[in-house]
């Protein structure tokens, strides 16, 4: 278990963090969790389990009701908006489900948005290298319109990676991907953990797009309900489906 | 970040052409007006009748009147006493000897002194004739084409005239001038080597000088030089000052015009309010047009400035980026609109022209100067607008990029922002203050002054807060919508109701136009009617004689002994300004001066006396409304001092105080005394009272023989009430159009809005037809909707409409509703709803022409 709080170089660690929506139901229900660094770990859990409201307090893109969440050792509740937006862009990659680029935009600026937004001279290098990684490179003057789903996903991992972030957070990456495609582009996420030591925190409901991780994590109720480490496709589903279980008695 | 503005203009080309649009034809109408008001500041007409001569002196029109108590003043303390200038009404005339003087200037080759007084030939229909002196031809300069010069008792006409009227030389003409008739033989005809937009007839000098009523007093004096006419025109004022002749002007170039077309300035300041108030308008309801282009585009791409601001856009980036692109737009827009605006600009013009409300004379100016100002002031507009707009862009939650589906995002409910309440509060505030003071101090057609900020005010509050107004008419209009709908009906209500902020981006701008046309055009009207009113009900007379050139002194007398007059009086109107005791806070326009003949005035006006009698009206005498006598300290036998019509002081004695309708006071003087003040010199109309018993018909008939063989006419009540209200109808034109373009101008924009709102439902179009909609159901839910959003701006406009007008009808009307006909309103809410509706449902059904899969597959 790595539940605990021993490793003061995690990349993210929670701390008995609570989302509430003014409704009465806490989304998040006192987590705490610590992502090492390097390591590709899967969140999973049913509808309304509060895999979403993890990943937004997480990455910093929403504020806990409580508890403290700390990206690569910063504490996010201590600093402004700016600066948690300034913070996302030089220390967070993003890849969400859809939508991930900015249709006006070509492959490459795409990439080099977040260089650009922190006023950064462009570096082509890193563009060449990083879009070839993602097997791009021929396509780089193209418009999102003009590029297949799988591919729009590849230029998204590319952005997420051109700022050499402490973590890249994917939000259903391949949830809008054919089998064969999302498997492509889980290959690409597994490699950057291994080849570079990237840190990769994924929300997934797909059994077999988690087992491309190091470790799964399951919520269920805004609670941690148990983890898998080095999970295949099987073990996965079948967990999933006694959580669901587990949650309908618990309901 | 310019480069993503750039990229995002040229690739979203569709999201931004409302705000393009909108723009651009705010640029367009700016501009026109702009080149207006340059036209009216410099009011300049190009001389034709005094063209020949190179420097021409003429009166000063301007008098400084004091603005504060000169007794007060403390000229030890070496400051100047404050003055305000104005522009007087009349024509300020010279000594005619000045002509002599100046002629000894070193460098003056000649000076001739003109007289110019209105003609009339039985034989050449229309005005525009003027009579001079023979001696004077020289200034434009006419000469003979056959013929010789004028003896007394001859004439010579200028060959357009005399080819109009069909004479030659020899012939026997009647002319009419200064009130009289008299017959001439034509001596000569003249031409003139240019263009004139008046035709000319020349007497001899004795003639001349007898005709203009005004022997020994020139309307200017031409100098001729073969020297330098600056350094010529420098001397002779330098002569003029030593002769410390300061009520002398002397001019070269253009501005001689003015000398020659006095009403070319007056012309100009209506030209200055119309356009400023146009502008401004226009200015204004760019404002929230744009803002609401601007606010839809954003919102349309919600989910990509959420994207930016979850990959690490700040706030203010994304402030800079919205601001970036309306900018973007909004130069683009300004520079395509500065050549449209200059022929915009020569349109209006010309269509006022054409309709008397400038003279043909002045010439339309618009150079780069307006076309900056209407730039500048167009770009701040969208500047204002990208500013709130960019504030809200910039408050866009990074989570938002997450949401799954587009509608979620796109679906905002918090819209009331403290911003937002304190504007509408004190928009709202603003307006009931308007209303206070308009019911509660203001009497009379002053009383519309506030009507149009009240409705800005008015339309801003609604605005801020017409999500929220949108969302509770909704809720409203629902079990009646749901009555007659149906399934159709609840769904655009849902529709409406759960996308209020998108409906409200609609919703305002119908609201505006509706609000600013029904308030301008409805004042209007209600103006008109009270006007007329009051004037009808203060007219006591039964005839009326008339003359265009003026009317004999003596036709008073003859009328008066007419059987069956009851009284008569001359009518004369002109200004006048209190100069002694000191009067705070006097217009620029002076106070309204009536001159009525003392033995006539009681019968033929509603004028009430409050103390003294008219009866006294004679010599230096003057009757004084009676609040403004209390206020000066003055009472019946007292004194005072007055600048009249052609500035000229006049210490008069208070023989009257009189009571006149709100609105409508003015000073009551001897109608010779007011007269020979005028630029006319006489009186141009005579009000005559029948009595009791008296056919209104025989009564004509008797004034047309008692004033045979003078050039008059003889009207009736009718015919009066109608001269008035047609000079109104001048007013009511400019209006009207004025408003009429605002109204374009909104609805374009409108159009605008709804034909890209809508265009961007496809795929909400096609998930209804998945779940089994036909496509009439959603064209008719896209119907219902359009309806509602006309219904809800309509009710809306009214309402602001209201505000403006309401308190302004209790002050001149007594009455909550505004004179005028129905039709008008009907005709814009009309077109309001036939529009919305039409910019629903043409790109709804082009929306929904495709399969319905095809609109809902996944991408953008």
């Amino acid at each position: 278990m790595r539940t605990g709080w021993n490793g003061a170089g995690d990349a993210v660690r929670l701390e008995a963090v609570r989302k509430d929506y003014g409704n009465g139901v806490a989304a998040l229900d006192g987590v705490s969790l610590a992502f090492g660094r390097g390591e590709f770990t899967a969140v999973m859990g049913p509808s309304g389990s509060g895999k979403s409201t993890f990943l937004h307090c997480a990455a910093g893109l929403d504020r806990p009701s409580a508890g403290t969440v700390t990206l690569d050792g910063q504490n996010l509740g201590e600093l402004s908006e700016a600066r948690l937006t300034k913070l996302r862009r030089d220390r967070v990659g993003f890849v969400f489900q859809a939508f991930n680029l900015l249709p006006a935009l070509t492959v490459e600026q795409n990439v080099l948005l977040p260089h650009q937004l922190a006023g950064r001279r462009p570096d082509r290098g890193l563009v060449d290298q990083i879009l070839r990684r993602v097997g791009l490179a021929e396509r780089r003057r193209h418009l999102p319109g003009q590029l297949s789903g799988g591919q729009q996903q590849r230029v998204a991992i590319a952005r997420a990676l051109i700022t050499d972030p402490a973590v890249v957070f994917a939000d259903e990456p391949t949830g809008a991907l054919d089998t064969r495609t999302a498997a492509e582009v889980l290959a690409l996420l597994r490699e950057s953990v291994q080849a570079s030591g990237q840190t990769v925190i994924m929300v997934t409901h797909d059994p077999v797009a988690a087992s491309y991780a190091d470790r799964v994590v399951f919520l269920a109720d805004g609670r941690i309900a148990g983890e898998l480490p080095r999970p295949t496709a099987d073990a996965v589903a079948e967990r999933m489906t006694h959580l669901g279980a587990w949650a309908a008695v618990g309901a | 970040m310019l480069r993503l503005v750039l990229r995002t203009l040229r690739l979203r080309k569709g999201g931004f052409v409302a705000t393009f649009v909108a723009v651009f034809f705010g640029a367009v109408l700016v501009s026109a007006c702009a080149g207006l008001m340059e036209t009216g500041i410099r009011s300049d007409a190009q001389p034709q009748r005094l063209a020949g001569a190179p420097i021409v002196i003429g009166g000063q029109q301007e008098i400084d009147i004091a603005r504060e108590d000169p007794a007060e003043h403390d000229s030890a303390k070496g400051k100047a006493l404050k003055t305000r200038t104005v522009t007087l009404p009349e024509r300020v005339r010279l000594d005619a000897g000045l002509a002599g003087r100046v002629r000894s200037v070193p460098g003056v080759t000649g000076a001739v002194a003109e007289v110019s007084f209105p003609a009339m030939l039985p034989k050449a229909a229309g005005a525009g004739i003027l009579g001079h002196a023979w001696d004077s031809a020289a200034l434009t300069p006419y000469a003979l084409t056959s013929g010789h010069a004028p003896a007394p008792g001859e004439t010579v006409l200028d060959a357009e005239l005399a080819r109009r009227a069909g004479l030659s030389v020899g012939d026997r003409v009647d002319i009419a001038a200064h009130g009289t008739t008299g017959a001439y033989r034509i001596a000569g005809i003249a031409a003139a080597p240019r263009t004139m937009t008046r035709s000319a007839v020349f007497f001899a000098p004795a003639d001349a000088e007898r005709l203009s009523g005004h022997p020994g007093r020139a309307d200017a004096i031409g100098v001729f030089t073969t020297g330098d006419v600056a350094a010529v025109a420098a001397r002779v004022r330098d002569v003029l000052q030593d002769a410390n002749d300061a009520n002398a002007v002397v001019l070269t170039g253009d501005e001689r015009g003015q000398f020659e077309f006095p009403e070319a300035d007056a012309s100009g300041e209506k030209l200055i309010v119309l356009s400023g108030v146009t502008g401004g308008l226009a200015v204004s309801v760019a404002i929230f047009v744009v803002a609401s282009t601007l606010a839809l585009s954003t919102q349309q791409r919600q989910r990509e400035l959420a994207l930016l601001r979850a990959i690490g856009t700040t706030p203010r980036q994304l402030r800079r980026m919205v601001l970036g692109e309306a900018m973007g737009v909004g130069l683009l827009a300004t520079v395509l609109a500065v050549l449209p605006g200059r022929f915009a600009g020569q349109l209006l013009f010309d269509r006022f022209v054409a309709n008397g409300v400038v003279p043909a004379e002045v010439i339309f100016h618009q150079g780069w100067v307006p076309a900056v100002v209407a730039a500048g002031a167009v770009l701040l507009a969208v500047l204002l607008a990208a500013v709130a707009v960019g504030y809200r862009a910039g408050r866009v939650r990074p989570t938002e990029a997450l949401a799954e589906a587009l509608a979620e995002a796109a679906v905002r409910t918090r819209w009331l922002t403290p911003t937002r309440i304190i504007l509408a509060v004190l928009c709202f505030a603003g307006g009931t203050a308007l209303a206070i003071v308009t019911v509660a101090v203001m009497s009379g057609p002053v009383a519309a002054s506030t009507a149009g900020p009240a409705v800005m005010l008015w339309a801003i509050g609604v605005a801020t807060i017409s999500p929220g107004v949108t969302k509770a008419t909704a809720v409203l209009l629902h079990l009646p919508v749901k009555l007659f709908t149906g399934v159709n009906g609840w769904l655009a209500l849902r529709n409406t109701r759960v996308g209020a902020l998108r409906v409200s981006g609609a919703v305002t701008p119908i609201m505006l136009a509706v609000g600013v046309a029904t308030a301008n055009i409805y004042l209007q009207t209600t103006q008109e009617a009270v006007s007329n009113q009051a004037f009808t009900e203060d007219l006591r007379a039964d005839a009326v004689v008339s003359g265009p050139g003026g009317l004999a002194p003596e036709l008073v007398r003859r009328v008066q002994d007419v059987p069956g007059v009851a009284g008569a009086s001359e009518y004369v109107t002109s200004k006048a300004y209190v100069e002694q005791p000191y009067e705070s806070g006097q217009k620029k326009k002076g106070r309204p001066a009536l001159g009525l003949t003392a033995n006539g005035a009681a019968r033929t006006t509603a004028t009430q006396v409050v103390a003294g009698s008219l009866d006294a009206l004679s010599g230096d005498a003057v009757a004084v409304p009676a609040d403004l006598a209390t206020d000066l300290g003055r009472n019946v036998g007292d004194r005072m001092t007055l600048r009249l019509g052609d500035g000229a002081r006049a210490d008069l004695r208070v023989v009257a105080l009189v009571k006149q309708r709100p609105g409508f006071e003015s000073f009551v003087l001897p109608a010779d005394l007011l007269a020979s003040h005028t630029s006319a010199g006489l009186a141009p109309q005579l009000l005559v009272r029948a009595e009791p018993g008296v056919d209104p018909g025989t009564l004509a008939t008797r004034l047309r023989a008692a004033t045979r063989g003078f050039p008059v006419t003889v009207g009736d009540r009718e015919t009066l009430i109608a001269a008035h209200e047609k000079g109104n109808e001048i007013g009511a034109w400019i209006n009207y159009l004025l408003v009429g373009m605002i109204m374009a101008y909104t609805v374009i924009s409108v159009a605008n809005t709804l034909v890209m709102a809508t265009a961007r439902r496809r795929q909400e179009f096609g998930l209804q037809r998945l779940t089994g909609f036909t496509r009439a159901q959603v064209l008719r839910m896209a119907g219902i909707e359009g309806g509602l959003t006309a219904l809800i701006g309509i009710v809306l406009g009214t309402v602001v409409s209201a505000g403006a007008i309401v308190p302004f009808c209790l002050v001149a009307s007594d009455s909550l509703l505004p004179s005028g006909p129905l039709s008008i309103y009907l005709a814009v809410i009309g077109l309001a709803a036939a529009l919305t509706l039409v910019a629903t449902l043409v790109p709804a059904w082009f929306a929904t022409r495709g399969r319905p899969s095809d609109a809902t597959a996944i991408g953008e």
